[in-house]
């Protein structure tokens, strides 16, 4: 089940999310190892930074809220972990934040000669003036893809919000400064309080959401990107499934990222949904091509 | 799924100068071994080993930095938060036990300890620290019937030196079935090369920096491996160890950087 996403040539559709296992090296190439097409890393900054204080990452029935806070070990030494995920021959995709467009330029500079193609994390829900800052703003995520795209040869990913007043205005506003690929979406802002302890439970009170509950936004948010822009849109949100999976091809996405799947079925989740995906064409004699987009038409 | 559930404390035992254990209201069936993320709201969370592990949970914490600070000045019916137990715990295959422990590393070692005993298993131990005040759990560990070696760095009780010159010594005489061990991470090391020389297959108890806890972040990856401390660990045995050139030689702080534990490699 190839495909191809702006020039790089994935086994399967399934990518592992930036954020989750994916703070080294040796945990990226395990995940590419057990199957995922592609692996994208934790963002990474022009320094390191420690994020917040725990508890960073929790269950809740709906799914997983996380406040990380863009903790980092800086692009340093995040290019050498980069280069030992790149051993397990699967794409590696390099995700950046920054505080400044000249951040961005910065890191996504430093990591380009050590990943296929960098991810823009123009999304991050935890961070005050990074990450959704730029997302929220056509003018401020077409500047921060057009500088990033002046600096590095790889190809450029846009990882955007559904908190954007209009997700498809700021895809559009990507396509315009020559993003390659749009991923949609990142987690929601939500929180979650102890009713014993009466305090909210993560360390910075808010946080993102993830899993299940967000899917259905997150396919709404392609069909709107898909029906507006011409680059490749990688859907990410809630994915479990090879059904789920497929919701999102016909959605018009030619990809999708995988993150709150590993905690629910473990790192095989990527091999799982791959193989949902091929049963279910497979019975009805079907080609992805043949449905990616359908919904659109 | 992992919830946050409030726990409160029932009774508080001062171990040593720098150790409490808190005996907490709820009911645990825990793995030797095993670990729970422990909330203090507003502060912060972090993992600890369960060092009682059926009946009422125990959990015994050193007073290292701000955190388990805050945590020692809680009382009797002070309430904390707790996430677990999650991870793997030790796993007991032998009929002749030996436990070296360092410091407040004792603290999955002794549940073994007992249960090992009432399932009729010989256990032998070698507990260490810096100085005689310091020793965790002997008396426990003597209690449930275990033979009981000391070592101090200052030589104030036991023998002066380190658990490795004791297991050292030990294995010239005697061998045993399954070695355990945690507590600093030299110490370790040198306790798998000890008991690898004798073929002693040893389990040990690491500590990583963990965020999630539940094997989705990926911040307590051992290089070299991939495996997670906070999912396939805490414990290892020695032949995973063995294929990590982390154990032994760093960890990585908050932000995810190595932090080397004594001269880079």
């Amino acid at each position: 089940m190839e495909v191809e996403v702006a020039g790089i040539k994935l086994k399967n559709p399934t990518i592992l999310a930036s954020g989750i296992l994916g703070t080294t090296g040796a945990s990226l190439r395990r995940v590419a190892m057990a199957g995922a097409g592609a692996v994208v890393s934790k963002s990474a900054g022009s320094e390191a930074r420690v994020g917040h204080r725990n508890p960073t990452v929790i269950e809740v029935p709906q799914g997983l809220l996380n406040a990380v806070g863009l903790s980092n070990c800086g692009i340093d030494e995040m290019a050498g972990e980069l280069e030992i995920a790149k051993e397990a021959g699967v794409p590696v995709i390099a995700s950046v934040y920054g505080f400044s467009i000249d951040d961005y330029v910065k890191s996504a500079g430093a990591l380009n000669s050590y990943a296929d193609a960098i991810e823009l994390n123009l999304s991050c829900p935890n961070v005050e003036r990074a990450g959704q800052f730029f997302g929220k703003s056509p003018e401020l995520a077409f500047e921060a893809v057009r500088e990033v795209k002046r600096k590095v040869k790889v190809p450029v990913f846009a990882k955007l919000t559904a908190e954007a007043g209009d997700i498809a205005e700021i895809a559009k506003a990507c396509e315009e400064a020559k993003a390659d690929a749009i991923v949609a979406i990142n987690t929601i802002k939500a929180m979650s309080i102890n009713i014993d302890a009466r305090r909210p439970v993560l360390g910075n009170k808010v946080g993102g959401l993830s899993g299940k509950c967000i899917k259905s936004i997150a396919v709404r948010c392609v069909y709107e990107i898909a029906s507006e822009v011409s680059i490749p849109v990688i859907g990410c949100g809630g994915i479990l499934t090879g059904e789920d999976a497929l919701e999102f091809i016909m959605a018009g996405a030619e990809a999708v990222q995988i993150g709150t799947g590993v905690l629910l079925r473990g790192i095989s989740v990527f091999r799982k949904v791959s193989l949902e995906m091929k049963e279910f064409m497979e019975e009805r004699e079907l080609k992805l091509e043949d449905i990616r987009g359908v919904a659109l038409r | 799924m992992n919830t946050m559930e409030i726990a409160k404390i029932k009774r508080v035992v001062k171990d040593t100068q720098r150790i409490k254990t808190f005996i907490l209201d709820i009911d645990v069936s825990a793995i030797p071994g095993q670990f729970v993320m422990v909330w203090l709201p507003d502060v912060d969370e972090k993992p600890m080993s369960v060092s009682y592990t059926s009946g009422d949970m125990g959990i015994t914490i050193l007073e290292l930095g701000d955190f388990t600070r805050r945590l020692c000045e809680l009382k009797v019916g002070g309430k904390i938060g707790i996430r677990g137990p999650m991870g793997r715990g030790f796993k007991v295959y032998g009929d002749r036990l030996l436990l070296v422990g360092g410091g407040v590393g004792m603290a999955p070692l002794a549940p073994l300890a007992e249960d090992a005993i009432k399932e009729g298993k010989e256990v032998t131990a070698i507990v260490g620290a810096i100085t005689a005040k310091e020793l965790l759990f002997v008396e426990r560990l003597k209690k449930a019937g275990v033979r009981v070696f000391v070592s101090t760095d200052d030589g104030t009780a036991g023998y002066k030196g380190f658990t490795t010159d004791v297991l050292q010594e030990l294995l010239q005489k005697e061998t045993f079935d399954q070695c355990f061990t945690c507590g600093p991470e030299i110490m370790m090391f040198k306790v798998l090369n000890i008991a690898e020389d004798k073929e002693i297959p040893t389990q040990a108890s690491l500590h990583r920096y963990f965020k999630c806890g539940i094997g989705i972040c990926g911040h307590c990856v051992l290089d070299g491996t991939g495996l997670r401390v906070c999912k396939e660990g805490p414990t290892f045995r020695d032949k995973e160890l063995r294929k990590s050139h982390e154990f032994g030689y760093y960890w990585r702080n908050a932000a995810g950087q190595k932090i080397y534990f004594g001269v880079k490699k």
